[in-house]
């Protein structure tokens, strides 16, 4: 096991080395104001058992938490997802999608989230773009960790006191990412918390390597446009006697720019609701290259884009999008909430900023569509819709690579489906009302208080509706039979 | 005004013109529209039908490539290849060539228009001018034209039934034969017609009978002053003596043997042909489709809520908890009698057995636009395209309706069917755009009014048919 912890704080908050004090196997200091990043690397054999026999028959399995509040980011840590549980998966070959594992496994740690298989609940990511994406993806509206809490309590600090106030911060997380690959045959697991007062005082287990820095921006000579600079103390416990200074730099994928979304539901909602986003500046973060502004959605199956409906480009113009980029397919266009299992669809799509120079706020819309839901006391239902991640993706120069850098993450849905010389300018989410990054919409349904008569109702009405009609067949018969054009004509022939 | 407008509607040529340049009038309305504005005139069918024509033709625009050329590529496309195959026009590039496909439809509105005057002039022995009065009703539709020239595709199902009925009453039994199969492949619904046509299909009527009387059945001018009573006793005399075999014998007719093989060989030989250029998404889309859909979402069906709270309780299964909603409790636990179940009952006895024995012997016309109207009104999913399906026979029917001939009651009629319906759309609307819950009572119980309204005109038409008023 080993572990990283990072700090990283403005440059006004900035502390003095000398009030550092390292110890043989700990780490103290005054109080800081950062935001925190705490990586812990696992071998699998570090793992409970169900977790090992899950990882091997894994190839790739990435898992993404990102929190429903909405924060602001500091540091390297600033790629965005849509607030909820994602989880990416490659099965090792020979490996049975229909297996209940993963599933079971995912239900372990997270808690009640509605997964069944690989199979039944994750969609397939394309594999014909860029060969870095896995072969299988699921999300759920997971708001909080407070099961992953309880679960890595369990395993991970049976005597220590300690150890579970740490755990315990998780619920504080802005997100969590858990990572495997066969390649590496280790488990990366990564926190990250936003800023706040936090104490310093570390202490390491002597099997473990830990490694702690306090970073601040920093702009070292020949930084490069796409590069992150920072400068601060970094400290290998148990090894290191005091903390050595540090200057460096290293290739970011994702950054923030200084303008910010907000995304609502247009009301009234109906059955089609329209997702709003209003975005306060139309100005793209860099004038030297070309970059494009993207929402990258991820739609719980109750709520879904018609692919269709996207495909007209005086419609599309007319919401302020320029063209549908991807969507999880196929997506069923006419079944039921209740008659299926797939977790649901993720969508992204280009919008089309106004032309002009100026940095002006503007809006765009995202028309999308509702499924019935079963039935439920009250005729309503409540359902939770993620607000989105919008980005200015970017196409660096030429010959830019972005190599693994030390705090970028890696799998997170979208950055697949774009080339490997993008980077990711995020346009922050501002909350709604309540603070929070999730939607709630109330979903019309079939009362259910008024089910009992339906069926009985129908029942009678049906057979009403037939009698009466068989009974004026009847009458016809009995009166004249078959007939046939004589015996009818004979009885016009009567009457006159 | 009034009898310029009548002249008009009168005569061949003025009416089919008027309706010509109504249907080319919104097609060109509407191409401006859709080039115009985000809200499309054009209906998604028709975006369907072309996708899947252009699916079965060009492998380039098929996202996957490798497989074979379908128009099962299209999600959505439930309907017969040859519905792709038509519409092979509207693949060709440009706007003149993709709209190709409305004017197939618009003009086989007209050619079914022409097909109704047709029949009522040499079947019902109506003078041209009262024909195309009747007619009009058909082409000069606004419902029908905007239909047709939106892009669906109901027109051709237009034309097939008026040129059954047509080849029908003209004794041209193979070529009705092919119709009847031709469209049955095309939508199934037609297969409700089978009966009709084979019951008024008698060796009397078709002037093959051994027995008297052949001439003058067929020529309609039976002059023989056999009171009602007495045709009545002599009937039932025959069935006495007649033995069962007899009966069926006599039933057997080569005109029947000829109509059912030449229909069979038509449905089966197409749905041969088809499942082996595109397998087993045709018979899944096509046929299967209709088996296994749920019909949960709203329309005007008395079966759509019930459809709907059953579907649901049916799939709630117990490992999903957590975010989706509570599993159904007892409430909906299966009620001792499931009439959805069934509902196939009610709808095919009266619209394949009980309409068409009463009346097909009497009114082929009538008696095909009372079964439709039964199949559709019983029907467990109903949207204003089927309206369509009957609406082609109504000018057959009305000549001899009560609905005309007591215009109190013919209003009536028409005030309750549209005013069911906009009952209905008004809770639609609520539920689709405002997002009220008014699936019950609302929506339930404006489907169930529109239903006994049905049932009711339905009811007349029966009446109608068997003469008792008039």
């Amino acid at each position: 096991m080993r572990q990283r912890i990072t700090f990283f704080h403005r440059n006004e908050h900035g502390i003095e080395p000398t009030s550092l004090e390292v110890g043989d196997r700990s780490i103290s200091g005054p109080d800081l104001v950062v935001a925190r990043e705490h990586r812990v690397t696992l071998a699998v054999e570090e793992l409970p058992a169900e977790l090992q026999e899950l990882l091997r028959s894994s190839n790739e399995l990435y898992i993404r938490w990102s929190t429903p509040r909405a924060l602001e980011s500091l540091g390297p840590w600033t790629s965005r997802l849509p607030p909820g549980l994602h989880a990416f998966y490659t099965p090792q070959k020979g490996e049975v999608l229909e297996s209940l594992r993963l599933c079971t496994q995912l239900r372990t740690v997270f808690g009640d989230i509605d997964c069944s298989s690989p199979a039944e609940s994750f969609t397939t990511l394309p594999n014909d773009r860029f060969s870095h994406s896995t072969a299988y993806q699921y999300f759920h509206t997971l708001k909080s960790l407070s099961n992953f809490t309880t679960y890595v309590e369990q395993y991970a600090c049976v005597p220590k006191e300690k150890c579970k106030e740490r755990v315990e911060e998780l619920a504080n997380a802005v997100s969590l990412d858990l990572s495997y690959d066969a390649i590496s045959h280790v488990v990366k697991i990564t926190a990250v918390w936003p800023e706040a007062h936090q104490t310093l005082s570390i202490n390491s287990h002597p099997d473990h390597r830990t490694e702690v820095g306090i970073l601040t921006p920093d702009t070292p000579p020949h930084l490069e446009p796409h590069e992150l600079g920072v400068t601060g103390l970094l400290t290998v416990l148990g090894e290191d006697t005091k903390p050595s200074p540090v200057l460096f730099s290293f290739p970011a994928r994702h950054k923030d720019t200084e303008s910010s979304f907000s995304s609502t539901f247009l009301k009234p909602w109906g059955l089609h609701p329209t997702m709003q986003l209003h975005i306060d500046s139309s100005k793209p973060p860099s004038d030297d290259v070309r970059c494009s502004l993207h929402a990258y959605l991820t739609l719980p199956r109750f709520i879904f884009a018609d692919k269709y409906q996207l495909n007209d480009e005086l419609f599309l113009s007319s919401k302020n999008l320029t063209a549908l980029r991807y969507m999880t397919q196929p997506v069923d266009l006419e079944a039921p909430d209740y008659a299926m299992k797939l977790w649901g669809s993720s969508v992204l799509l280009e919008l089309q900023p106004p032309a002009g120079q100026d940095a002006e706020p503007w809006t765009a819309e995202i028309p999308l569509h509702l499924r019935y839901m079963s039935p439920a006391a009250g005729g309503y239902t409540n359902i939770d819709v993620p607000s989105p991640a919008v980005f200015w993706a970017c196409t660096a120069e030429d010959g830019t690579q972005f190599p693994n850098s030390p705090f970028d993450r890696v799998n997170l849905g979208y950055d697949g489906l774009f080339g490997p010389r993008t980077s990711f300018w995020h346009v922050k989410p501002a909350p709604e009302g309540d603070g929070s990054l999730m939607h709630q919409i109330r979903v019309p349904v079939l009362d259910l208080d008024m089910s009992k008569w339906i069926s009985t109702g129908t029942s009678a009405v049906v057979l009403l509706g037939f009698a009466f009609v068989v009974f004026k067949l009847l009458s016809v018969y009995l009166k004249t039979g078959y007939g046939s054009q004589k015996s009818a004509k004979e009885t016009q022939k009567k009457k006159q | 005004m009034a009898t310029a407008l009548s002249g008009l509607i009168s005569r061949p040529i003025p009416l089919f013109t008027a309706a010509t340049l109504l249907r080319a009038g919104m097609l060109l309305y509407g191409l401006w529209q859709d080039a115009n504005s985000p809200l499309k005139y054009t209906d998604i069918d028709y975006l369907v039908f072309t996708d899947a024509a252009r699916f079965t033709f060009s492998p380039s625009s098929s996202s996957s490539s490798l497989s074979s050329l379908s128009p099962y590529t299209r999600e959505t496309y439930r309907y017969t290849p040859l519905l792709a195959w038509l519409l092979w026009p509207t693949t060709l590039p440009g706007t003149f060539w993709f709209s190709s496909g409305k004017a197939l439809f618009a003009a086989a509105d007209l050619l079914a228009g022409y097909l109704i005057t047709l029949i009522l002039q040499r079947h019902m022995r109506m003078p041209a001018d009262r024909a195309c009065r009747f007619a009009s009703i058909w082409l000069l539709n606004p419902m029908v034209a905007t239909i047709s020239t939106r892009g669906s595709s109901e027109g051709l199902m237009g034309v097939l039934v008026t040129a059954l009925l047509w080849a029908v009453l003209e004794r041209r039994v193979a070529l009705a034969g092919v119709l009847l199969g031709l469209g049955v492949h095309f939508k199934i619904y037609p297969f409700i017609y089978a009966p009709a046509v084979v019951w008024w299909m008698d060796a009397e009527r078709m002037g093959t009978s051994p027995s008297s009387r052949p001439q003058l059945v067929t020529k309609r001018s039976s002059g023989r002053e056999k009171k009602k009573g007495e045709v009545r006793s002599s009937q039932t005399k025959t069935a006495q003596t007649s033995t069962l075999q007899q009966k069926i014998t006599a039933f057997i007719t080569p005109q029947r043997i000829q109509l059912t093989l030449v229909s069979l060989a038509t449905f089966l030989g197409l749905n041969a042909a088809m499942y082996a250029a595109y397998g087993t998404p045709f018979l899944t889309h096509t046929f299967l489709h209709h088996v296994t859909r749920i019909d949960h979402r709203h329309n005007f069906s008395p079966y759509n809520v019930l459809l709907y709270l059953t579907s649901a309780s049916s799939s709630s299964s117990p490992h999903l908890l957590g975010s989706s909603p509570a599993p159904l409790s007892s409430s909906t636990s299966p009620p001792s009698f499931r009439i959805e179940s069934v509902a196939f009952v009610p709808q095919l006895l009266l619209s394949t057995v009980l309409i068409p024995l009463v009346g097909a012997k009497r009114d082929l016309p009538a008696t095909m636009l009372a079964q439709t109207f039964a199949f559709v009104t019983f029907n467990k999913v109903c949207t204003s395209q089927y309206f369509l399906w009957y609406m082609v026979l109504l000018p057959l029917y009305l000549p001899t309706s009560s609905l005309l001939h007591r215009p109190a009651r013919g209003l009536a009629a028409l005030a309750l069917w549209v005013a069911a319906q906009a009952l209905w759309l008004q809770q639609g609307y609520a539920l689709e755009f405002l997002g009220r819950s008014t699936f019950a009572p609302g929506l339930w119980a404006a489907s169930l009014a529109f239903f006994l309204v049905n049932c009711w005109i339905l009811g007349v038409v029966v009446e109608d048919i068997g003469g008792a008023s008039a």
